[in-house]
């Protein structure tokens, strides 16, 4: 069996989306790289990579997320930026993970981004009340038997 | 801060509003960033090799498939460090990681089993929805912080 | 030759840990394994008109990359579908997306369920196969054999060799399998003079079976080639069943294949898998307790009544503790014959013949298929007349000879 070993231990890789309606992808990187402060910065078509020691990534995405709070996204990721293993050309298609990305930038993320515009101005002490992710509940007998009889002639 | 669990685990909008809120989301990438940085045998792509799912004996019995005690060896740890989860109910179409039903099905139920708070959600279908999601995770991780 | 792009269909391999060993077989055959490139709309939507409705996602996307293949949205050769050993839900996506590809489309598919222990080694002979079907059909079309070739197939158990001149058999020659240089020697010896006719003059020679390589680089053949590819050649030429499908069943001293054929190429297979008490060597045991010889096994079996002793066990040590026991209680040896090949019959259909469409005619071939108990048996449990063409037992040697006699041919270009 081949032996592995591992290229930058000890760094963290975070994704940044970019769902910004004021600010391309590109706008953004001219503008992480003015912050880098030798931090690695990869633009990809949803946005960027950032990869550095822990630390020092922090830093950088805290002033990327200021540039635009509710549009910017950030996540871990556990491969270095262009890794083969997890490269599309390598793999001939899309990782499976990028899928789940593409459901909730394409789907939900517009939500999300109004959700956190909404949260500043909501009245403090206010219950939030999101949809129950319970099923739903079924019509009960009375009801079914009026329905019925509704139809009967 | 407090370490909260999110499924699905390779989720970004709740890897982000975790972070976003002050606490530590723990998800999928953080294992795999922990193979991906450790020397041994080579095993592409993910770097888990057949020890890792001998590893995830320790949550699901031999007889379990390999696939979900290889997902378990990343995840188990992950559910034993954390303090809180939040559970997204309606992801179908998160792959990969989180790509065997039967897996998911383990995992949310250990979550449970651990006795954690849990925020259950779906994900939002419209603004309004959204505005509720986003305040919901805000107010269970505030609850989180002063308990953690 | 070109790069054979073989499109994997999966859920679990990266998380067993065997992603690099399905990989490596596929390169020690000159193939690469891609993910094919599908976008999520085109997910959600192969996946909801297919119809099978599972939960787990990536089966889901499987699904939606199969769809995407047989409707030509997405390119490929050949497809290798794996998914976890134990899984009931993905056995039956695996199930249904092999039928589904070998019925709608001319793509080779060979399905998989691994475990974490599953090696490059094990994947090796199906992906040469999955290899050799998309790379050379011209080849696999050949349904006569021209001049005068020989075919050698080192097997586990026995080694063979058959001489063959436009499109007859003229030699044969077979011996257990010892030393496998020296076997193989001497079966090609023992066909050449029978067919009357010295080495030099073959004008070209095909390996197969497990020691093909290491006999195929002795003897300077012109063609190595796995066994399942060849022995669907050979069965169907010998049972003259080129056209049209077919079922080739060859349960072997190790391990067993379980064809579907279409125009004598194999569309769908499986092989091994299963433990002794499921092979032939069940029945070379069997035939020693009982103190006959293997040839005498399959008469003597098929004067009992195999329901007459309870014998049902992949475990060859099992089964023969069946086989003590069904003797010390006064069972007849008939009986006792046929309840060992109905066994072994057994496990191959429960086992093997699930992961296979058995289209009619079914043949049986190699050494097993000489013993007409368990022909039997099998014809019994599949419900048709099992075909076991003469020279059953030569399949592989006999479809490496043909195939050879157009492998120089198909080399210059014809």
């Amino acid at each position: 069996m081949k032996e592995y070993q591992p290229k930058y231990v000890g760094t963290v890789t975070k994704y940044v989306f970019i769902e910004s309606p004021e600010m391309t992808p590109t706008d953004f990187a001219i503008k992480a790289y003015e912050v880098s402060d030798g931090v690695m910065i990869k633009e990809t078509c949803f946005g960027l990579q950032i990869t550095g020691m822990p630390d020092e990534v922090d830093r950088v995405l805290e002033r990327i997320r200021s540039f635009d709070p509710e549009h910017v996204f950030v996540k871990d990721r556990g491969f270095p930026p262009g890794d083969e293993r997890r490269c599309r050309a390598n793999l001939g298609g899309a990782r499976p993970g990028y899928f789940g990305h593409e459901y909730e930038v394409n789907y939900v993320i517009r939500s999300i981004s109004h959700g956190l515009s909404a949260l500043k101005a909501r009245e403090p002490g206010t219950e939030a009340d999101p949809p129950s992710p319970v099923k739903k509940t079924y019509l009960d007998t009375t009801s079914l038997k009026k329905i019925i009889e509704r139809m009967e002639p | 801060m407090a370490n909260v669990f999110i499924y699905p685990a390779t989720s970004l909008i709740l890897s982000d509003l975790v972070a976003r809120f002050g606490h530590k989301p723990l998800g999928s990438a953080l294992s795999v960033r922990e193979h991906i940085q450790t020397a041994g045998f080579d095993s592409p792509p993910l770097q888990i090799t057949p020890e890792d799912a001998k590893k995830g004996l320790k949550y699901a019995a031999v007889e379990v498939p390999s696939g979900v005690r290889g997902r378990m060896s990343l995840y188990g740890p992950l559910i034993e460090a954390a303090e809180g989860a939040i559970i997204v109910n309606d992801a179908d179409y998160a792959f990969g990681c989180m790509g065997c039903a039967r897996t998911n099905e383990l995992i949310m139920f250990l979550v449970r089993q651990r006795g954690i708070p849990v925020l259950d959600l779906n994900y939002p279908a419209n603004e309004k929805e959204g505005e509720e999601f986003v305040a919901a995770i805000k107010s269970f991780l505030d609850t989180l912080g002063e308990t953690a | 030759m070109s790069r054979v792009r073989i499109a994997q269909l999966s859920c679990g391999p990266e998380y067993s840990g065997v992603q690099k060993e399905i990989n490596d077989a596929a390169a020690a055959v000159d193939a690469e394994i891609f993910f094919p490139d599908i976008r999520l709309a085109d997910v959600r939507r192969n996946f909801t008109s297919f119809g099978l409705n599972v939960r787990s996602p990536d089966l889901k996307l499987a699904i939606a990359r199969a769809k995407g293949l047989v409707e030509g949205q997405l390119e490929a050769d050949a497809v290798f579908i794996a998914t976890c050993f134990r899984c009931a839900e993905a056995a039956i996506v695996r199930n249904e997306l092999r039928r589904y590809i070998h019925e709608n489309s001319t793509l080779p598919v060979v399905s998989y369920s691994f475990t974490e222990r599953t090696t490059s080694g094990t994947l090796l002979t199906r992906m040469e196969a999955l290899t050799t079907i998309a790379r050379r059909r011209a080849l696999l079309a050949r349904e006569r054999q021209e001049g005068l070739t020989m075919g050698v197939d080192s097997g586990s158990s026995t080694t063979k060799a058959i001489v063959m001149q436009d499109n007859r058999i003229i030699g044969t020659g077979w011996l257990p399998t010892t030393e496998v240089i020296g076997s193989a020697e001497a079966v090609m010896a023992t066909a050449l003079k029978e067919a009357g006719v010295n080495r030099e003059d073959i004008q070209a020679v095909g390996t197969t079976g497990y020691g093909r390589f290491l006999v195929g680089e002795k003897i300077r053949a012109d063609l190595i080639q796995e066994e399942l590819t060849v022995n669907s050649k050979g069965a169907v030429f010998l049972a003259d069943c080129q056209k049209g499908p077919a079922t080739v069943i060859d349960i072997g001293g190790m391990d067993n294949k379980a064809i579907s054929v279409q125009d004598g190429i194999p569309g769908t297979f499986t092989m091994g898998g299963i433990c002794a008490g499921a092979s032939g060597r069940f029945l070379e045991m069997t035939s020693k307790r009982l103190g006959v010889d293997i040839t005498e096994l399959g008469p003597l079996a098929l004067k009992g009544m195999s329901r007459n002793v309870p014998m049902n066990s992949y475990c060859i040590v099992f089964g023969t503790q069946s086989l003590v026991n069904a003797l010390a209680a006064g069972n007849s040896r008939e009986d006792v014959a046929a309840a060992a090949c109905h066994s072994v019959a057994e496990q191959v259909f429960e086992q093997q013949l699930q992961e296979v469409d058995i289209k009619e005619p079914v043949i049986m071939v190699g050494g097993s298929s000489l013993i007409g108990g368990l022909v039997k048996a099998m014809g019994d449990l599949l419900q048709t007349q099992i075909v076991v063409p003469q020279y059953s037992q030569y399949i592989g040697a006999v479809g490496a000879a043909l195939l050879a006699s157009g492998y120089k041919k198909f080399q210059s270009g014809g």
